[in-house]
């Protein structure tokens, strides 16, 4: 059976400076099956980044491959969405701007687009701010809006990077609420990029886990066994909590 | 990205379309020159202001003073101009960022003048000071002290108003307060005025030879244009240019050397 | 947990009011003495203007300057002559339109050459290695130092006012557009590529609407060039407009004209600036609330 995703032996090189060498990735392989919530644990500086954007089709790979239903990706496509860690929302353009982007893009017509686009704002929680632009939205919305855009070109896999990285605890927190939420109503392939493991083991099914410092390698693949919707302070959220630490802390 | 990765060549076209755009730029001239397409009494060859370059390096004649006499008397002129803006302008804009009254005195005579170009100042300025060295260096100033002003007002008034804070809670005087926190934060701004200001400065001086000087590279292209000779027009334009960019290129140098012992 | 979820609902719904991000500092009430009085920014402002006058008007009216100087009155005095009156056949009005239609023409000109030129250099590299090096021979070489070339070329009308407008203009408005394009954050253009969007995409939807803001910079910019282009070459040679009416001053030693078409072109440039300003808030509608921050 072919997974969603997968990534064969992926290794990323970058030159800076003209000669220096950098690794980033080494030997990267992992699978994402479909509708499968899958979240990439690393601290930082261990290119998680980097491979989801060679999942995405933005950068690639040194070595290996990355394929999507069996075929090897050549280059970014509406198939995947990418959700950033700093928004890059339009500042020019409007909420509904932003989200129908996707659809405008593939020439889809007015009307269905907006439609498409008015069923994702309202679908993060954003009703009633269409007409905004960015600077008049919080962090936690902004990112709301970087979602709804990414659902809004209906892609297959969902690719989220750090997303929640630049908001204060409080909105973090309420935020990873909505993105399950959110999940669960409508199911996509999710690639998860975080560096919280409260965020990790919140969301989801798996969680792969990367070693700290250059080049990134696999460290761990974990099962995460716990029912949705799933609370923090559960004797297994902590248990699962406490092992993935406990065995992080040693490879450091 | 926090990575970037960098081209492995650049190709040949790339590096060799500049070379050709300026060779065919000067070609194009001296050809449309030569053929007669555009009449010798309005343009002149490259080769012809190269010719007449050597020329003037040692014959003062028909304007009156070598080349290096009119360059000598314009860098005199701007550089007067430059380090008075640079030194009423920058303590000025620094003081009106930080203190309330000086920049409730200050800000709307400045605000009166700002907007007035300083090549509109050159009549009251032959009215009051004639032609001489301090009517220019009076106009100079004028195009170099806003830029001046400008940046270290808005220099000061950028300074982390979080620090001001935490510097009052240790009991720091305005005074210290504006010595030790708003000047330092200040000073990118306040050297990014070094450039603005000296490109002014530059601008004036020429504004100012054309109408009122009898030495100064200015008074080379007027001189140039009321003899007809565009060569000398040419020659004073190209002079000015070349100048104008070598001084930029100084003051960079300078503002970097500066910049790399705040960072230090 | 119940609590935290309350307040984190309250704080979905607050969200607008975060969204705005204004902090509105305590304004606490101190008691209004001389000294507050005196030190506040405004009345200094007031106090500083009148000072100003009074001291012109002395300085003026004592004759130190003879003819280099007039009072501020004489200067208004002459000038609402000038509404009705005649200078070399135009009145004040048809001075200033003199030089603002001359502005418009070449500002016009070179604007339209210029910003397409710039955004074409940063978009191609052909285009900029081609462009770029026979530009940087031009950039330092200021404007007005072609006021006397411009003369032997086109005399002394109205193209070669014209000609010196365009040559002001023309390298701000070039040098903005090609920096607001080179400054665009990539990873925008990384939000078009993941949307499926190809380069003519990235192009449309990315680099002009994000080069806009510099673009409008660089018309600012060009704009009081192009006052100071057009006053040199009125002041060279003209027959009307707000340089000549200074020149006129200057000829016949009239401090009231010189000072008064100064603070015209003053009045002028301003206005034709909170024009731009106008132009740019209709055109970037996303940047009229972050202005003033």
């Amino acid at each position: 059976m072919t997974h969603k995703i997968e990534c064969r032996h992926i290794a990323k090189v970058f030159i800076q400076k003209g000669k220096q060498r950098v690794h980033v990735l080494e030997d990267i392989s992992l699978f994402v099956r479909d509708n499968e919530f899958l979240v990439i644990l690393g601290p930082g500086q261990s290119g998680k980044s980097t491979l989801l954007r060679i999942i995405a089709g933005l950068e690639t790979p040194s070595e290996g491959e990355v394929l999507l239903d069996g075929r090897p990706v050549s280059g970014p496509g509406p198939d995947r969405g990418l959700v950033f860690q700093s928004y890059m929302l339009f500042p020019w353009k409007t909420v509904l701007g932003n989200v129908e982007l996707g659809p405008r893009l593939r020439g889809v017509p007015r009307e269905e687009r907006r439609r498409i686009a008015q069923h994702y704002i309202d679908l993060v929680g954003l009703r009633g701010f269409e007409k905004h632009y960015p600077h008049q939205l919080s962090g936690g919305m902004k990112q709301r809006v970087g979602i709804a855009r990414a659902y809004a070109n209906n892609p297959q896999v969902m690719l989220l990077d750090e997303p929640f990285g630049q908001l204060d605890a409080q909105t973090r927190y309420f935020m990873e609420k909505e993105t399950a939420r959110i999940w669960e109503t409508e199911k996509r392939t999710v690639l998860f990029v975080t560096n919280n493991i409260d965020e990790a083991i919140f969301l989801g099914d798996r969680i792969v886990t990367l070693k700290g410092k250059l080049p990134g390698r696999m460290d761990r693949v974990w099962e995460v066994d716990l029912p949705r919707p799933r609370e923090h302070t559960d004797m297994e959220f902590l248990k699962l909590r406490h092992t993935i630490t406990e065995c992080c802390e040693l490879t450091l | 990205m926090a990575y970037e990765e960098v081209k492995v060549r650049k190709p040949l076209g790339l590096i060799l379309l500049p070379f050709f755009s300026v060779v065919c730029f000067f070609g194009a001239w001296e050809l449309i020159v030569r053929a007669g397409i555009v009449p010798a009494t309005m343009l002149a060859a490259p080769s012809d202001v190269g010719a007449l370059f050597v020329d003037k390096l040692t014959n003062p004649n028909p304007d009156g003073a070598t080349i290096f006499v009119h360059a000598w008397v314009s860098m005199q002129e701007a550089f007067l101009g430059y380090l008075l803006a640079l030194g009423i302008g920058i303590p000025l804009g620094l003081f009106m960022g930080w203190f309330g009254v000086v920049r409730g005195i200050a800000r709307p005579i400045f605000e009166l003048i700002r907007p007035i170009p300083p090549i509109a100042w050159i009549p009251l300025t032959v009215f009051w000071f004639g032609i001489g060295l301090w009517g220019k260096v009076f106009i100079i100033w004028l195009g170099g002290v806003v830029p001046c002003v400008i940046n270290a007002f808005v220099g000061v008034r950028m300074t982390n108003p979080t620090l001001i804070q935490m510097a009052r809670t240790y009991g720091a005087s305005d005074w210290q307060i504006f010595k030790t926190l708003c000047v330092p934060s200040a000073l990118p701004m306040v050297f990014g005025a070094l450039q603005i200001a000296l490109a002014s400065c530059w601008t004036n001086l020429v504004a100012a030879e054309l109408l009122a000087a009898d030495q100064g590279l200015g008074y080379l292209i007027t001189m140039g244009r009321r003899l007809a000779l565009p060569d000398m027009v040419v020659l004073g334009m190209v002079s000015v240019g070349v100048m104008g960019a070598l001084i930029g290129l100084a003051i960079d140098e300078v503002e970097k050397r500066l910049l790399a012992g705040i960072r230090r | 947990m119940a609590e935290m979820e309350e307040g984190i609902q309250r704080l979905g719904r607050q969200d607008r009011a975060i969204a705005n991000e204004v902090q509105k500092s305590v304004r606490e009430r101190r008691p209004l003495t001389l000294r507050r009085v005196i030190t506040n920014e405004y009345v200094l402002h007031v106090v500083s203007a009148a000072a100003f006058l009074t001291l012109w008007h002395e300085v003026a009216a004592s004759g130190v300057f003879k003819g280099g100087l007039c009072t501020p009155w004489e200067v208004v005095v002459r000038f609402r002559g000038l509404l009705t009156d005649t200078l070399a056949g135009l009145t004040l009005w048809g001075h200033i339109a003199a030089s603002a239609q001359r502005i418009a023409i070449g500002f016009v000109l070179a604007s339209a050459v210029a910003i397409p030129l710039g955004l074409f250099m940063a978009l191609n590299p052909y285009v900029n290695a081609l462009v770029k090096p026979v530009f940087d021979i031009f950039k330092p070489m200021p404007p007005i130092a072609w006021v006397s070339i411009a003369i032997l070329w086109f005399g002394v009308g109205e193209e070669s006012k014209i000609f010196i407008i365009i040559i002001g203009t023309f390298v701000p408005c070039l040098l903005n557009a090609y920096n607001g394009i080179r400054l665009i954050d990539p990873e925008l253009y990384d939000v078009v590529k993941v949307l499926g969007g190809n380069r003519w995409n990235e192009i449309l939807q990315v680099s002009f609407p994000a080069s806009f803001p510099a673009i409008f910079a660089g018309l600012q910019i060009s704009l009081s060039l192009a006052w100071t282009c057009v006053l040199a070459a009125e002041l060279v040679a003209s027959r009307s407009g707000l340089g000549f009416i200074i020149v006129q001053g200057m000829k016949f030693t009239d401090a009231a004209l010189v000072i008064g078409g100064m603070v015209m072109i003053a009045l002028v440039a301003w206005l034709s600036s909170l024009l731009i300003a106008g132009l740019e808030k209709l055109l970037c509608p996303w940047r009229r609330d972050i202005r003033d921050l």
